[in-house]
């Protein structure tokens, strides 16, 4: 069959971005549940407010985070799954013409739900790991009792095997989804069938233009009249660039999340160093760091495959390396931007609300604004990294043989 | 001119090296329509490869005027390629995203041409401005990479089995139109091909067998795509 368990295991993104959301969420929720367990024994009303405001984090935390990893974890796997089905349109057309069901093939892809068990797996051991120093972090302060690390098979379950089970589902439904078209739609050549047609033709009715656009999706035609505009007399790299970034829209947001992460995450951990512990500060930023370069460096590696033949077509007609590189990669800058920008805006937002909601009523708070230096700082490096990988990516594409165009 | 002197191409290495192209000669004039004829496996290809500045060769060298392009740096070679070649593949190539308009501008502002529009009407595809290269046929899209490829102005145009993909009919068209365009435009012409019949059409025939020329001749009577058996 054409998927296997070796396609499975290399959606390392998927796991990656599990094991960080499973590493974070188990903490919180095994600290909540021990937390919870020792209400009796807080005495003191210091004690309680940081008790509640603990419970508080870990909730806040654990919605937050989790959700967001939960949401990208999700979006990544759905994009690898319609990845693997555009890569392998022809076998999988081949199956389908002889004779096997779409629900055979389908069920096949549960396999991908095993990236998720091996990302979710070690981020829950790799939280047991961390968790006896997080504990005692957690009470430097020893305004709490004093507690050990409880092993709740609840948590596994509800972090580790649900979340296989579930992904295992989503990919075999998505994938099912997806083979739904003609047969001869999957066998025909990749460069020359887009899943979605958009036919302009146009009709002069006195001095105005009429665009028919007709879309024409799974074999359905969707005939819809709209005045519109001319498509714009614009130069080829630039039409090429909004061309690559229009077809590839959910790596727009892998960019975008991946530039989000790096700036909410770095900054975050350095400006909570007088609220938190170094430890929680540091994780954050390796957490941080290690989802932004693993995105990024997926999302730049799909683009260069998807138009590796692009490419070679441009390098063959006489366009140089950086003609290329900045007509694939160019249109994806301003969103990469506008990612550090927001995850700027997040950072700030989310620790002012834990100071002034969650522990407000905590004695010896220090008070916190936006450091402006520390966001410079992150600016600083983020540009360089992400323009260093994008000078990488420009000398990849030289590596692309222009002769690979002309022996397929 | 074109000159092509003692030009080796070998892949792999060791025991398992094979010597794709075996000493070859050539002298191509400008304006000139050669056809290089060869079964597959012959060396046909990697010699269009070789002389259009896609692949170095091992040894040997291709001079375009004078100037050895397998001693130019990758910079100097993508400059070459920009101001002088043009090439037309057997599965068109074109980007399946843009329209024929864009497809052609691809060619037409490397050479900062703004008259592209005239030769997509050269190739009858001025109503189909605007269509992606789906909504064509096959010999529609090989006439989108024709004009994509004039629309540069190249000296030399490569064809690498232009009509390969095509049927019959379709194929007598669209190489009725390159070859209509060249002696309007007058550039030099190289094409590949296994058709011994599309051999006629061309000003000289360059017969290849195991990495080597075995045959050079000159058509006396240079046919027309309607003439010719396919």
């Amino acid at each position: 069959m054409v998927i296997s368990v070796k396609d499975a295991l290399k959606l390392f993104g998927v796991s990656i971005i599990c094991c960080c959301a499973v590493l974070v969420c188990t903490m919180f929720i095994n600290y909540y549940i021990d937390l919870s367990g020792v209400r009796a024994l807080v005495a003191s009303d210091e004690a309680l407010i940081l008790y509640e405001a603990q419970l508080l984090t870990s909730k806040v935390t654990v919605l937050v985070t989790g959700g967001c990893l939960l949401a990208t974890s999700v979006v990544t796997l759905l994009y690898y799954v319609r990845h693997f089905i555009d890569m392998h349109k022809k076998e999988l057309g081949i199956l389908k013409a002889f004779g096997y069901s779409n629900t055979e093939i389908a069920l096949r892809f549960w396999v991908f739900g095993l990236s998720v068990l091996v990302g979710a797996a070690v981020g829950f051991a790799l939280a047991f790991a961390i968790m006896p120093t997080f504990y005692d972090l957690q009470n430097e302060t020893k305004l709490l009792p004093d507690m050990s690390v409880r092993f709740h098979a609840e948590i596994l379950a509800y972090l580790v095997v649900l979340p296989t089970v579930v992904f295992s589902a989503i990919s075999v439904v998505y994938a099912r989804y997806k083979l739904g078209k003609p047969v001869i739609e999957l066998i025909k050549d990749s460069l020359q069938g887009d899943k979605k047609r958009r036919v302009f033709t146009f009709s002069r009715s006195g001095d105005e233009s009429i665009v028919k656009d007709n879309v024409e999706n799974d074999g359905i035609k969707n005939e819809c009249n709209a005045s519109a505009h001319k498509p714009k007399d614009m130069p080829f790299l630039r039409k090429l660039s909004l061309s690559v970034l229009s077809s590839q829209k959910t790596l727009v947001f892998f960019i975008w999340f991946a530039s989000f992460c790096f700036s909410a995450m770095t900054q975050m951990s350095i400006s909570m160093k007088d609220l938190s512990s170094v430890m929680m500060g540091a994780m954050m930023m390796v957490i941080g760091l290690t989802l932004a370069f693993t995105t990024l460096i997926l999302a730049i590696t799909t683009v260069i495959n998807g138009n590796s033949k692009t490419i070679a077509t441009m390098r063959a007609m006489g366009y140089s390396q950086s003609e290329c590189a900045n007509a694939i990669f160019g249109g994806y800058r301003p969103f990469a931007y506008v990612g550090f920008a927001i995850g700027t805006a997040y950072q700030y937002g989310l620790l002012k609300i834990m100071v002034s909601f969650v522990f407000k009523d905590f004695a010896d708070m220090p008070s916190y604004s936006f450091d402006w230096k520390v966001m410079l700082i992150s600016l600083a490096v983020f540009v360089v990294a992400y323009e260093g990988i994008m000078l990488c990516c420009a000398l990849r594409i030289r590596k692309i043989p222009i002769k690979q165009i002309m022996i397929e | 001119m074109i000159e092509i002197k003692n030009v080796v191409k070998t892949y792999g290495g060791g025991e398992s090296e094979v010597e794709v192209l075996k000493g070859i000669d050539l002298t191509v004039q400008d304006g000139e329509f050669i056809v290089i004829l060869g079964a597959s496996g012959s060396g046909k290809s990697t010699l269009l490869n070789v002389m259009s500045g896609l692949e170095r060769p091992n040894g040997g060298s291709v001079e375009y005027d004078g100037v050895d392009i397998t001693t130019l740096t990758e910079k100097e070679l993508t400059l070459f390629r920009r101001q002088t070649v043009g090439f037309i593949f057997q599965q068109y190539y074109l980007l399946p995203n843009l329209s024929v308009e864009q497809n052609v501008r691809m060619g037409a502002d490397l050479a900062g041409n703004k008259d592209y529009k005239q030769i997509i009407e050269a190739v009858g595809l001025s109503d189909k401005l605007h269509k992606k290269p789906s909504a064509l046929s096959g010999g529609e899209q090989q006439r989108v990479a024709v004009a994509r490829a004039l629309a540069k102005k190249p000296k030399v145009l490569f064809l690498d089995e232009p009509t390969g993909a095509l049927d019959e009919s379709t194929g007598r068209s669209v190489l009725d139109y390159i070859c209509k365009l060249q002696k309007e435009l007058g550039f030099t012409m190289i094409m590949v091909t296994h058709n011994s019949n599309i051999a006629n059409m061309a000003n000289r025939v360059v017969c290849m067998n195991s990495g080597r020329i075995a045959e050079v001749y000159e058509n006396q009577t240079v046919k027309g795509a309607y003439e010719i058996g396919w």
